[in-house]
């Protein structure tokens, strides 16, 4: 259950043929087979947001289609669910509130809400702090929180967007190892978008690297490393260097076409 | 640090100064130290402030009973002293005439205030579907700028003078602050809540309810205030021209056979009610919505 196929899809704001419209993406075709881990590495504005976005189903597509298990996404549901970048827990509801949320919409029985709330409680390490309110968390304890919410409705695509950005350095190590604890012991088919190339390598099975806008796939990367990955490794740095000169490549291009737009 | 020691600055933070310069009481944490203060402390610290108030009721009471009879005996009727004023209030408070008016204003103030809720709905049904308000703005923003004062003569000739009639005044004065709020209220609701509520799974009556309703809370509780606030002045303007009971026709009834210390005692009961409701809510909504403190600070 959840193997991700993303066919020929583009997405153009401002009308197809009009002028000033922006081409986000252009034919982007990925496919994640069942519960493995894909990082989308791109430069800031590449349009893989946008990618997440239209996978997520906020967002319709211009073409092509995204799909899981052959059922296409059209609408936003838990099957396709999304962490943000910001959280977006609900502010009036206490931990245990924001991870039933999901769960309630659901429909299942008060108690059944109730267990599976209590072992993602547990799962991501938050016993203790049911009862209290997104202000009253680190920004750590706010990601755990939506981690847990986004897992509890048992989503088939659990879609992050650059989760770990608001965090400092030290805490967003140690989440990233966290996310790959609780995603070894209960597996999901996750898309990930990052630009920190570390953060792709440390936690992904592919990767795929955007080109510049308009975004498409520039390369996809199965990485076969052993996890725990350890960055000290020859291969991982090899593949680092590997990612590093992709990405500097798209940079370089894009900064010389500016300057050919300027001249 | 500013915020946690709350209104009266200056006095606390010399109290704090000169606790911590005292060799003998160790200080703790600073926060345990300054959260020590405002069971005893406040009270006190407050007294400094209420000297030019005390001082203003002093000359007050002077210029009453000595500085104007000397003048014109005539003119001290119309500045009553203030320990005659204190007197007529106790007078009314036991013969329950002042306990009487005040329950009609309040009354009044009461129903239209649950007619004026529906400006919630109304407003998260024009923050919420553009179309809506596209169609229901150019109307509202035609009406709002009326005072409700305006619109006393069109009133008493349809409703006569009465309790309907003031009702509605109230109502005009209530509906649009809770209205322009609630509507400001569901448009700054951060779109990745309702983003993160739809990827959950929730159906849009759900988000409706659960999100924007909550969301939209603490700014239609702001409106609120506002609401009962501007309703409140709105209440005594009709009252003054179409009513037989309520603090604005006690006052103005007074006038009529000169009892000015009677009207100061109504204006007082006014403003005292007006600040009592203002603090219930205010005390109410931190009470109901502790998150959204936090949000705001």
């Amino acid at each position: 259950m959840g193997h991700l196929a993303i066919k020929n899809l583009s997405k153009v704001y401002g009308g197809a043929d009009m002028a000033g419209s922006v081409v986000a993406l252009r034919d982007v075709t990925l496919e994640v087979p069942n519960h493995q881990f894909c990082a989308i590495l791109g430069h800031s504005g590449c349009g893989k947001t946008t990618l997440l976005n239209i996978a997520a189903g906020f967002e319709p597509p211009t073409t092509g289609t995204v799909a899981i298990d052959d059922v296409p996404i059209r609408v936003p549901g838990w099957q396709n669910t999304m962490i943000f970048q910001d959280y977006a827990l609900f502010p009036w509801m206490d931990v245990a509130q924001n991870i039933a949320f999901g769960l309630e919409m659901k429909g299942l029985p008060g108690h059944k809400c109730k267990d599976i709330t209590r072992h993602y409680i547990d799962l991501v390490g938050l016993a203790g702090f049911e009862d209290k309110f997104p202000h009253q968390l680190s920004g750590g304890m706010r990601q755990r929180v939506a981690i847990a919410r986004a897992l509890a409705v048992q989503p088939h695509l659990l879609l992050m967007d650059e989760p770990f950005a608001a965090l400092d350095a030290q805490n967003r190590s140690f989440m990233q190892d966290e996310l790959v604890r609780i995603w070894q012991r209960e597996p999901k088919t996750v898309v990930l978008v990052t630009h920190s190339i570390d953060e792709a390598i440390k936690l992904s099975d592919c990767i795929a690297v955007m080109t510049r806008r308009p975004g498409r796939v520039k390369e996809f990367i199965n990485v076969n490393l052993p996890r725990p990955r350890d960055e000290d490794d020859s291969s991982y740095l090899q593949l680092k260097r590997r990612l590093r000169a992709l990405i500097h490549e798209e940079i370089a291009v894009q900064q010389t076409s500016m300057k050919v737009h300027s001249i | 640090m500013s915020d946690i020691l709350g209104l009266p600055r200056r006095g606390k933070v010399v109290r704090l100064s000169a606790s911590t310069q005292s060799e003998d009481v160790a200080p703790p944490t600073q926060p345990a130290n300054v959260r020590a203060w405002p069971r005893t402390g406040r009270f006190f610290a407050f007294l400094p402030n209420l000297t030019l108030l005390v001082f203003v009721i002093l000359a007050w009471q002077f210029a009453s009973t000595v500085w104007l009879p000397r003048i014109d005996p005539h003119m001290a009727v119309l500045m009553p002293a203030p320990t005659t004023i204190a007197f007529t209030a106790g007078g009314m408070i036991s013969s329950g005439e002042l306990f009487f008016h005040l329950l009609a204003s309040l009354k009044r103030e009461a129903s239209a205030f649950v007619i004026a809720a529906s400006a919630v709905p109304l407003g998260i049904a024009m923050g919420w579907w553009r179309l809506i308000y596209n169609q229901v703005n150019p109307i509202m923003e035609i009406l709002r700028p009326i005072p409700p004062l305006a619109w006393i003569p069109l009133s008493i000739l349809w409703f006569g003078i009465g309790d309907e009639q003031n009702e509605f005044i109230i109502f005009l004065g209530m509906f649009f602050p809770i209205l322009v709020n609630t509507i400001v209220g569901v448009k700054n609701i951060d779109p990745n809540l309702v983003r993160a509520a739809r990827s959950l799974g929730a159906p849009e009556h759900k988000v409706l309810a659960r999100i924007v309703l909550k969301g939209a809370l603490p700014q239609i509780i702001t409106g609120v205030r506002i609401g009962l606030g501007v309703g409140w002045m709105a209440l005594v303007a009709a009252e003054l021209v179409g009513a037989n009971s309520g603090l604005g026709f006690l006052i103005n009834d007074a006038r009529s056979m000169l009892r000015t210390d009677t009207i100061i005692v109504g204006m007082l009961t006014i403003g005292v009610v007006g600040l009592l409701i203002d603090s219930a809510i205010r005390v109410l909504s931190r009470r109901l919505l502790p998150w959204s403190l936090a949000l705001t600070r």
